[in-house]
């Protein structure tokens, strides 16, 4: 929260970036991403990328479970369609340009969040988190039979294509940076801007109570389902991005494992806010990284020591997550604010 | 028609190891709120800890031989020349091993009653009253922690283990067509039945019974009376783990330790909604349910396909009866 943030008109109030702080950070940001990749060695361009496109999808869950208080367990399945459609469109029509296999992904994800969002309409919460994780079951065993092997590859996975760009392919990890970030820039921008609307507040108040939002004329119905709609399209621009990222995809990398990295992203982030996924993924994913080389560092890399890498890295996963709950339920996001409210009254209150 | 009955026979049997695993969940859902999403991989503990003391510890050097191998006299000269694969020599096998069983059953429930107490009272007791959402993460997050646990502390992937039973094929005449299954897996349906049975009578009759059950009613109340609720929890966590200890050892005979058995706990956590998450009879019609689909399914459609049942079957459930078979309707449909 920033304090002296006087407006004379409801214009300002109105803004997306109506504090001098929301200007500046979102600046600096932006000459942020476009440095570092000039300054960034390879092995973290592929982290940026990774982290960029989690942000992508973490953004939608945060549109569903954040904003709209709706439990969801599954949206891995959502990037594994996205994913899927992505290698799909290239295989029947190699060479599409990106953003139309983007769009059409975006498009294919949000059909099949309307059709997850259906028990949304009579079931909530844990009944809620079931149904969607069975979803998840469904899509990836679908992914895996041989139906449609031609397409996804079947429990052996398939190579993705490459993204060009007027004749120019896309290889370099710089390049596809170049990609992605534009992409995670402007989805974070649709979001933050989404609630600012009527659409918006109306999805802020079916989550505070829903019968009260019915009552004063919000039709539950399509708003849980354009809601699912949303975020599932999101979903499937994070999953479209991840087949151009990497050279191949499993359906095992959308699993459940995926569906709940995103849920924690989201959870230490900070819920029902645009900042909470930016750090909630920056944590989730590159805690793992620390603690690799953390690792390394006390054993002088030893080779007996890699077999308890993977153990530790679910363990502090693990803990994570239920430390968060414990302790700062609210997420990042609120360990920051706290942070900005004292600097800005510091001499004077806490 | 015989092969019908075969795989219904199949289904029962898996139904009631379902059932088994599913009444700890119910139980700790109907005294402490909280749907546990790692009752999974408290089942993989359970097996991963019977394995240690009915595999490892009788082969350390300290345990007298005969734990690993108990042979007195009376049973070499039972087991005389009986063929492999006979009736005598499975139940010989079986008694020569009942030392390292028993200690293995023993040394399982202790621990996993000690790990579910520590869950409990570390992980669980602080989130009390916090919202499902919080709940459910956290149970989720445990499930990384165990996992993680698990990998650290064994190594052991695939491993054999004692069955509870003596392990003979037993066949006979039904309708006119020949039946089949091993013995192991009938004693291995009876112990599921009879904890089952043996769980609902002591909650009906015995006064900790009561106390879970009134503080499933309403917990300020059951406060109120007098009932100590937090001991009321750590009972509930208790049932549940130490029914997945016994499951998991079950499991474990049946198909060999892995750490996969951690995500079957996800299907029976569907099973369970599917029968109303407070309600043991609906869970023990919608376990055996399961159980039969699943055999079907893996009878005309093949095994893929019957890993999914569970999950299409709780959908379908869900829509059609949000509050499942026999649950307490308390979800509003807005």
């Amino acid at each position: 929260m920033i304090t002296g943030n006087y407006k004379t008109r409801y214009q300002d109030d109105e803004s997306i970036w109506n504090n001098w702080a929301k200007r500046w950070g979102f600046a600096l940001s932006i000459v942020f991403l476009v440095v570092f990749p000039f300054v960034a060695d390879n092995y973290m361009l592929l982290l940026a990328g990774q982290i960029a496109i989690f942000i992508i999808a973490v953004a939608g869950l945060n549109v569903l479970v954040g904003y709209t208080g709706l439990m969801s367990l599954g949206h891995g399945a959502f990037f594994a369609i996205g994913a899927y459609t992505a290698v799909a469109i290239h295989h029947e029509w190699p060479g599409t340009f990106p953003l139309i296999t983007l769009v059409v992904s975006i498009l294919v994800a949000a059909a099949f969040g309307v059709l997850f969002g259906l028990p949304a309409l009579r079931v909530k919460g844990l009944y809620l988190a079931v149904a969607t994780l069975s979803a998840n079951f469904i899509v990836l065993f679908f992914i895996r039979e041989h139906w449609f092997e031609e397409w996804t590859g079947g429990v052996r996975g398939t190579e993705t294509p490459n993204a060009v760009f007027f004749g120019v392919e896309l290889v370099s990890q710089q390049a596809k940076y170049f990609m992605i970030a534009p992409i995670m820039v402007i989805m974070l921008l649709f979001a933050q801007n989404l609630f600012r609307t009527r659409f918006g507040r109306a999805l802020i108040a079916i989550r505070d109570k829903d019968y009260s939002a019915e009552i004063m004329g919000i039709s539950l119905y399509s708003y849980k389902l354009k809601s699912f709609a949303i975020s599932a399209g999101y979903c499937g621009a994070a999953g479209c991005l991840w087949a151009y990222f990497f050279p191949a995809i499993l359906p095992e990398d959308f699993g459940l494992n995926m569906s709940i990295t995103l849920l924690v992203c989201l959870v230490a982030g900070g819920m029902g806010r645009t900042l909470g996924p930016i750090f909630g993924t920056m944590l989730i994913l590159l805690v793992p990284e620390m603690l690799k080389v953390i690792v390394s560092m006390v054993t002088d890399g030893d080779a007996m020591a890699q077999r308890y890498f993977s153990p530790m890295r679910d363990i502090v996963f693990g803990l994570m997550i239920i430390g968060f709950l414990i302790f700062e339920p609210m997420g990042l996001v609120n360990i920051w604010d706290r942070f900005w409210r004292f600097l800005s009254r510091w001499p004077f209150a806490k | 028609m015989g092969q019908f009955i075969q795989y219904l026979i199949n289904g029962l049997i898996s139904g009631s190891i379902l059932a088994l695993i599913a009444i700890g969940i119910v139980a700790v859902f109907k005294s402490t709120k909280v749907v546990n999403f790692a009752h999974g991989h408290l089942i993989m503990f359970g097996a991963y800890f019977y394995f240690t003391f009915a595999v490892m510890l009788p082969e350390a050097a300290f345990m007298p031989s005969w734990v690993a191998k108990w042979e007195p006299q009376w049973l070499l000269d039972y087991r005389g020349d009986a063929m492999m694969f006979s009736k005598e020599a499975a139940i010989a096998t079986w008694v020569s091993n009942l030392p390292r069983i028993l200690l293995g059953l023993v040394g399982a429930l202790a621990a996993n009653a000690v790990l579910a107490l520590l869950i409990e009272r570390l992980v669980m007791r602080p989130l009390l009253g916090q919202s499902i959402f919080a709940m459910i993460l956290s149970t989720v997050g445990l499930i990384w922690v165990l996992e993680g646990a698990a990998g650290l502390i064994w190594t052991a992937e695939a491993e054999q283990v004692p069955t509870l039973g003596p392990n003979f094929p037993i066949r006979f005449e039904l309708f006119g067509t020949n039946l089949f299954l091993f013995s192991a897996s009938l004693v291995n349906f009876v112990i599921a039945l009879l904890l089952f049975a043996g769980l609902m009578l002591v909650l009906r009759y015995t006064r900790s019974g009561i106390a879970i059950r009134a503080t499933a009613e309403d917990q300020s109340t059951a406060y109120g009376m007098g009932i100590n609720v937090p001991r009321v929890f750590s009972t509930a966590w208790l049932i549940a783990s130490m029914t997945g200890a016994i499951a998991g050892a079950i499991l474990a005979s049946r198909t060999g330790l892995s750490p996969a058995m951690g995500l079957f706990g996800l299907s029976v956590l569907a099973v369970v909604l599917m029968g109303g998450l407070d309600s043991f009879l609906g869970v023990l019609i919608a376990s055996m349910l399961i159980g039969v689909l699943e055999a079907m399914a893996q009878w005309k459609l093949g095994g893929s396909v019957a890993e999914i049942v569970p999950y299409v079957a709780v959908l379908v459930v869900i829509l059609i009866r949000p509050h499942g078979f026999l649950g307490q309707k308390e979800i509003e449909r807005i």
